[in-house]
This record gives structure tokens, sequence and C-alpha cells, in this order.
């Protein structure tokens, strides 16, 4: 029977893999990848499927472990957002080379904008860095079609694919209709070979060259793959101006030209960006005397065609080099560039008062906040009061957040909390300067990639206070669970490894846990290890601020509540308001006085701890 | 080919924006219509401005174009603002917010030059008079159902929300639709 649902792109993509037969899928999760796990997991669930899914402690790990079964003739599947595939990078480059036996589909998600990401990069330059071929959709529902192109793909040219989503693709919603699912029941089997699993440095090349025939096979593919890959030339007219476009800027555009029945536009979609259909592009620009390129994030078909002269893209400086293409930036260059050829615009309502308007209202920007009864929140005031001088050195996560509590200096990339605070140590020691240095981290960042740094900090003896903030979840990206917890992406038992045991084995010998909802205690156990690190004898100290996410565990994180009012003994200083900076607590002019919003207040009763005049009290 | 609805939703982290907008995503597809929209996850749901988009009829695109949207709700005054440019020529606008002053004065020329219906409710405080604070989604979303000026109404949205509430929400949950719709109704006579 024939099922219709609303899906978010990443739902629609998680379909599409078990659809095409995947038999395992690992992830590490990542805004905006990471809803496909825990669709694959549903699907699973309500189709009776034997798919193998987990969490991995990180991409790398996840595509080591995927590769492997795609080695074994299975179907696999890893998941991540685009700067996950810098940590599996280093797997994906080799895995290009050695191939495929099963399918296997890196699934990357890329986020122009960026929205919650470090960085704008396009993980098709990625694929084309790593030569393998990447595709590009354009919606849900061809994101969930792509997923089985890929995997037939890589299965018969024994080579890893790559499907890049952008964030408007994954988090795109879209009704989707489907059937049943059928089981794929695929034994695994290994067949040695070392000279190619284990291929030496001499045999590589032999690897290489057996993988640059099949991009050129692949290639051939997809000049003809005229689904993904199409046109609406009419054959033998001349166009003053054409479009090349892929990804979301093809559904924009797309939306556009049927709107106002444009055909003299015609636009050329590009759904295979690598191996790049080079005649279909040539034949393409043959019939226009103009071309505009409009992709996503970065110029991948701009450098890939050859006829520069003829192209308004990045690079002629047509269409901005940052940020999100969103309609009515795509609306504006394209008119642009209808202007500077002297053709008919496309029709535009959009003036630009009401822009004008909320530039003059001046609205307060809403950044981000820790949220109401955040433990990272008390656990940053702490630290923060402990040591004012200190470097903070910060890490990806929520409480990047600690920001807005002056309580976060550095954010680099995963796990550079613990990393850098080592070079600060090393930089400031080479002086013989004593600067202070506290380190925040979350428990699953720290799973990610805090464990090396750490080994390697304690190894080159530097010293600094390192304080893992401990959820007990992965919160930013929508609370999956870590390896600390003991809980598999399926919600079955798996082996639950604390936080205490790993950081006693990277050779810490000051480890102490604390509920940071206790300041008092937190800053007291604060003092003692700024104290062990200055010590001669003493090192790194860590200390694990273990309190439940208020999201993810609403009952668990506050077990007593505790109303809270704030008395007229409150002078207006906003310590409060700048320091702790809960939401829930605003100044109320019209009170003289700081108030609470109850809408959003959980009754943690933390900020009775922060007040220096007392004024907030329990009821 | 029906004409495009499109509609954005605003307000910030934590209000309950996605569940709004699966609401009226679902009960726009039981009615019929083809469904394409775009979401806010990630840091941005952490207390920041967020902002889905619902786009109703046969289109590729999730993301609404500035000066083309239909109807904007709003679950926060200032976000509804920040919102404005998306709204098309006589589009219409419903914002939870406590202020009687609302529109602010500098927004209601551009408001009436663009024949841009404009109303509010309470709806924050509804839900916490309720007993569900973090309901205002539902209020707003019952008191936009009132006016029938969408293609989804009251009616739609009671089925929707009584088949994609949890459990323990489903009775609360109606309870504040309605209690929104029935402030719309007033407030329309
Ligand atoms: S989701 Fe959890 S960890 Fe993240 S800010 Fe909120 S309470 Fe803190
Ligand atoms: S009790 Fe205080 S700290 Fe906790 S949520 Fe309410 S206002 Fe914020």
């Amino acid at each position: 029977m024939v099922k219709q649902e609303i899906l978010l792109g990443n739902g629609a993509i998680a379909l599409g893999l078990l659809e095409a037969g995947c038999q395992m899928v690992t992830s590490y999760p990542g805004t905006p990848s990471s809803e496909i796990l825990p669709e694959v997991v549903r699907f699973v669930k309500s189709e009776k499927l034997d798919t193998y899914v987990e969490w991995s402690t990180n991409e790398k790990v996840a595509l080591d472990t995927a590769f492997a079964a795609s080695i074994t003739g299975k179907r696999a599947a890893c998941c991540m957002k685009q700067v996950g595939l810098n940590v599996a990078a280093d797997s994906l480059m080799s895995a290009a080379y050695i191939g495929t036996v099963g399918g296997l589909v890196i699934i990357s998600c890329d986020d122009p904008g960026p929205h919650s990401s470090q960085t704008e990069q396009d993980t098709r330059f990625m694929a084309r860095l790593a030569k393998v071929p990447v595709l590009d959709p354009s919606d849900p529902q061809e994101a969930r079609e792509m997923v089985g192109l890929a995997m037939d793909i890589s299965e018969e040219f024994r080579i890893p694919v790559i499907l890049r989503p952008a964030i408007r693709v994954s988090h795109a919603r879209q009704n989707i209709s489907f059937g049943p699912i059928k089981k794929n029941k695929k034994q695994a089997s290994f067949e040695k070979n070392p000279q190619r699993w284990a291929a030496t440095p001499r045999f590589r090349l032999v690897l290489h060259g057996e993988l640059n025939k099949k991009l050129t096979e692949i290639g051939k593919k997809f000049e003809n793959l005229s689904r993904y890959n199409f046109h609406n030339l009419e054959s033998g007219k001349q166009y003053p101006l054409g479009i090349i476009a892929g990804g979301i800027p093809y559904s924009v555009i797309r939306d556009f030209l049927s709107e106002e029945k444009r055909i003299d536009i015609p636009v050329l979609k590009i759904g295979t960006p690598y191996p790049f259909p080079e005649s279909l592009a040539i034949a393409f620009m043959s019939a226009c005397e103009r071309v505009l390129v409009i992709e996503e994030t970065d110029t991948l078909i701009e450098y890939l065609l050859r006829d520069r002269n003829k192209v308004m893209g990045r690079l002629s400086g047509h269409v901005p080099s940052e940020g999100e293409l969103v309609p009515q930036v795509i609306h504006k260059l394209i008119n642009n560039a209808l202007k500077e050829l002297n053709l008919e615009l496309l029709q535009s309502d959009d003036d630009q008062e009401a822009a004008q308007l909320v530039k003059d209202l001046e609205l307060p920007v809403r950044r981000p906040t820790l949220c109401p009864g955040c433990p990272e929140r008390a656990a940053f005031f702490a630290i923060r009061k402990t040591r004012p001088k200190a470097i903070f050195t910060s890490d990806i996560g929520c409480y990047t957040l600690g920001l807005n509590l002056g309580a976060v200096d550095t954010v680099l990339d995963m796990g550079a909390a613990i990393t850098m605070a080592s070079g600060f140590y090393h930089s400031f020691a080479q002086d013989a300067v004593e600067q202070p240095i506290v380190a925040t981290i979350g428990d699953s960042t720290f799973f990610h990639s805090g464990t090396t740094g750490l080994l390697n900090a304690v190894y080159n003896s530097a010293r600094f206070v390192l304080v893992i903030l401990d959820n007990q979840t992965t919160a930013m990206t929508g609370m999956q669970p870590t390896p600390a917890l003991g809980i598999r992406a399926d919600g079955s038992e798996g082996k639950a490894i604390p936080l205490e045991r790993i950081v006693a084995g990277c050779g810490v010998d000051f480890i102490e846990v604390v509920d940071p909802y206790d300041i008092k205690k937190t800053t007291s156990l604060l003092k003692k290890a700024v104290k062990y690190v200055k010590d001669p004898g003493g090192g790194i100290a860590v200390i694990i601020a273990r309190h439940p996410c208020v999201i993810a565990y609403p009952d668990r994180a506050i077990p007593q509540k505790k109303k809270v009012i704030i008395t007229d003994d409150c002078v207006e200083c906003n310590f409060c308001l700048d320091r702790f900076e809960c939401p829930a607590l605003y100044h109320d002019t019209e009170l003289g006085r700081v108030n609470i919003n109850r809408e959003i207040c959980v009754d943690c009763g933390v900020c009775i701890q922060v007040c220096p005049k007392g004024a907030i009290v329990e009821a | 080919m029906e004409k495009t609805i499109n509609i954005i939703l605003s307000g910030l982290g934590g209000q309950g924006i996605l569940f709004m907008t699966r609401a009226l995503a679902q009960a726009a597809l039981d009615k019929g219509f083809n469904v394409m929209g775009a979401e806010t996850h990630g840091m941005a749901q952490r207390g920041g401005s967020v902002v889905s988009h619902l786009r109703l009829g046969e289109v590729k695109s999730s993301l609404v174009r500035t000066g083309t949207a239909h109807f904007l709700l709003s679950l926060e005054e200032n976000e509804g603002y920040r919102n404005l440019p998306f709204l098309s020529h006589g589009a219409r606008m419903y914002v939870n917010t406590n202020s009687r002053h609302f529109p602010r004065e500098e927004a209601k020329g551009l408001l009436d030059k663009r024949k841009i219906i404009y109303r509010s409710i309470p709806a924050g405080i509804m839900a916490q008079e309720l007993g569900a604070p973090r309901s205002s989604n539902l209020a707003l979303l019952g008191y936009f159902s009132a006016f029938d000026e969408g293609p989804i109404n009251y009616k739609d949205l009671k089925t929707t929300i009584h088949k994609i509430s949890p459990k323990r929400f489903k009775d609360i949950n109606l309870k504040i639709l309605e209690a929104g719709y029935k402030k719309g109704k007033e407030a329309k006579k």
C-alpha cells in the first residue's frame, strides 16, 4: 500500500537509502544532517528491516565502518555535515583509490549561509579533490531518488559516491509517497586481497590509474543521464541568455521561470556536477550568447566550463561569493543579467521600503542563547567568576554560546578547546609567563575529538584547567546519545563508557565531578583545580561538570522546582543579566527592577546564587 | 494550475514554530495540497530568530521570495516586523503580542500602503492562563483559523492537532486551539 507523508529532506534521504537496500548506516550528528539516521531508525522499525545503524564517535569512524561493510559486498552509507567530511577526509581520499564492492554512499550536507557551521565550504569540491562522483539534489524527492542512483553507480563502478544535499534540501519538508520497503538479504563475505585492501604506494599508482578510468566511464554515463542533467533548448534556436544551475538554485529558478512562462530563457540543470557532463554543457553554451551560472556554494561548475568569455558568475562578479543564494538574491541576479543584456526583466513588486522599515525599527538582534535552566550557563558563570583573566578556549556545541557570558574566547574546530589550550600554554610558558587557561568542551565533542588532544597535552606537559560540560547528550544537534550513556542509535543497550575512565586513561591525575547547578561547590573546585595546575607536581586538571540538559531530560534536570521571585532589593545593577544571561530574566522598566518571564522560566533556581544583593529568592 | 499559497511563520527558538509548521503542512496535505516547506534547525533554535516557510501548490523550491507571502503568523511581535519584507500586497499578518499599541506607529504607514491586514492576539498570556505557557503557538493557530482567510480552517486544524499531538498533550492542545479560535471569532464580530 502506498502511503503519503510529509517528510523532512533528511527523511526522504533515509527513505531512499532503505529503498536502495542499504544494510548499514553510520553517522555523527551535525546540522543539517542530524535527522537522517533517526529517520532511518524510524523506517527500519516500521518496515521491520534489519539495517545496522550506529552513531559513530566521529565522521572518520563512521566512514571507515561503512567502508568495511561495503567491501564485504553490502550496501552501506554514512551521513555527516560538510565540516564532518573534513574529519573523514583521510578515509575518503584513500577509499576512492581502493574502491568499493557493495555500494557506498557518503551523504555530506552543506550549509550555505552558514546557518549552523564554521564554514560555507562546498562538498562538491571535496568530491573533486577525492576524485569521487557527487550528486546535487534540488529537492527532497530528488534527493531520495538520487540516493538509489548513487548506490547503483557506486556498485557498478566500485567507487564511493557522494550525495550533497544543501541545508534547504535537508531541512525542506515535502509530501512524499512510498510503499513497502524490501529487505536486502545480501550476506557479508570478504575476499582477501592485500594488494588492494592494504595497497602499498607502488600499487596505489595502479589504483589511481583505475580510479581515473572509472571517472571517465562515469562521465560518459552522466552525459546521457537525462533525468538529472537536462536543458530545455529548442533545437536550432539561438538565445541571448541561458542559465546553468544545480541544486537548490535550480529549484528556485525553475519556479521563477515557470511562474512567468519565460521560455525565452533556457536552463541547463546539472544534477551531477562531477564528473561534469561536459558535452552537454558545450551544446548548451553554443546555443546561448551569454550564460549565467548559479550554483551553491562555490564555483565548481564555473571552473569546469571551458568557455569563460560567455560566463556570468562568481568569477566575473555577477554572483556573490559568500552567503546563501535565497530566492530574492537569485531573482536580483537574474534581473541584473537581463538588464545588462537589454532583455525583458522578471516581474518584481519587491520594493525596498519594507526592508528599509525593518532597518529603521531597529529591532533587537535575537542572538541565540543557552536555554533557561541550562547547566552550562551555571558552569560558565562559575568559571568566569573564578578565573576572570583566563584565556577561555572552547568548542563546538550549545556551549559555544558561552560567548554571550564572556567565558568563550576561541572556537576553531571539534576538539580544539583542548589542543588550543595546549598551544596557548606552551606559547606563554616559553616566555615564562604564567597565563591562566580554562578550556571547555562538551561531552559529545570530547568523545568525537577530545582524547587525542588530551593525550597529547598530558604527554607534552601542558598545564590548564579543562572543564568537560557533561549534559549527557549531544544537545545542539537534537539530543543524540553519547557513548557515556550506553544507549545506541536504535534505542538498544550498548556499553556505557564513563568519561572519568577515559580522562584517567589519558593520563590525567586530577579528575573531579561536580554538579554545576551548585555554583559555590563548582567555584571552590575550580580553585582547587587552579592550585593543582600551578603546583610544581601538578598538571592538567579536569573537572567534569555533570548535569542533564534541560531539554533532553526535563524531569531529571530539575528534580526540585524552585519558584523564584525578585524582591525590591534589586538595585538594577543588571549583573544577573550581563553575567548570567538567563533569557527568562529581563529588565522591567515599569517595575524598576529585574523581572522573570514565566513563559520560559523553568524554575531551576540557579539564579538565586547569582545576585550579589540577594534580591533573587525562592518564593 | 492553482495559485501557490506562501506562508511565513516566525518567532523565537523554543516557541514551537516547528510544531506550528507541521500542523499547517499536515492539514494542507490532508486537503489535497502539495506541500513544500523550509525549517530552521540547529543553533538558532536556542532562542534565536526562527522562521519557517510553507508553500502550498505545485512548486519546487521551499523558500518564499520576499514580497510574495500571503500570510505571516508570528509568535513574537518583533519577529513579525523582521519578516515584513516577505509580505505581498494585501497579505495578512497575525501576531502574538500583549501590546495594546500593536502595530508600532512606524510600521503602520507601510502596512496600510501595502494593504496588509494585521491582527494581534495575546496568545502567550492565554496559553499561560490555560496552564500550558509554551503553547502560544496553538492559540495563534486557532486565532488564524477563525478568520477563514487561508486555505485551512478551524475544523481542518482540529483534526490535524488531534492526529499529530502526543497523547498526553492532546486535550490541552485542543483546548488552547479552541481558545484562540474563539478569540478570533469575537474579534471578527
Ligand atoms: S539544549 Fe540543553 S545544553 Fe543546549 S542550551 Fe539548552 S539546556 Fe543547554
Ligand atoms: S529560575 Fe532563574 S535561572 Fe532558572 S530559568 Fe528561571 S530565571 Fe532562569
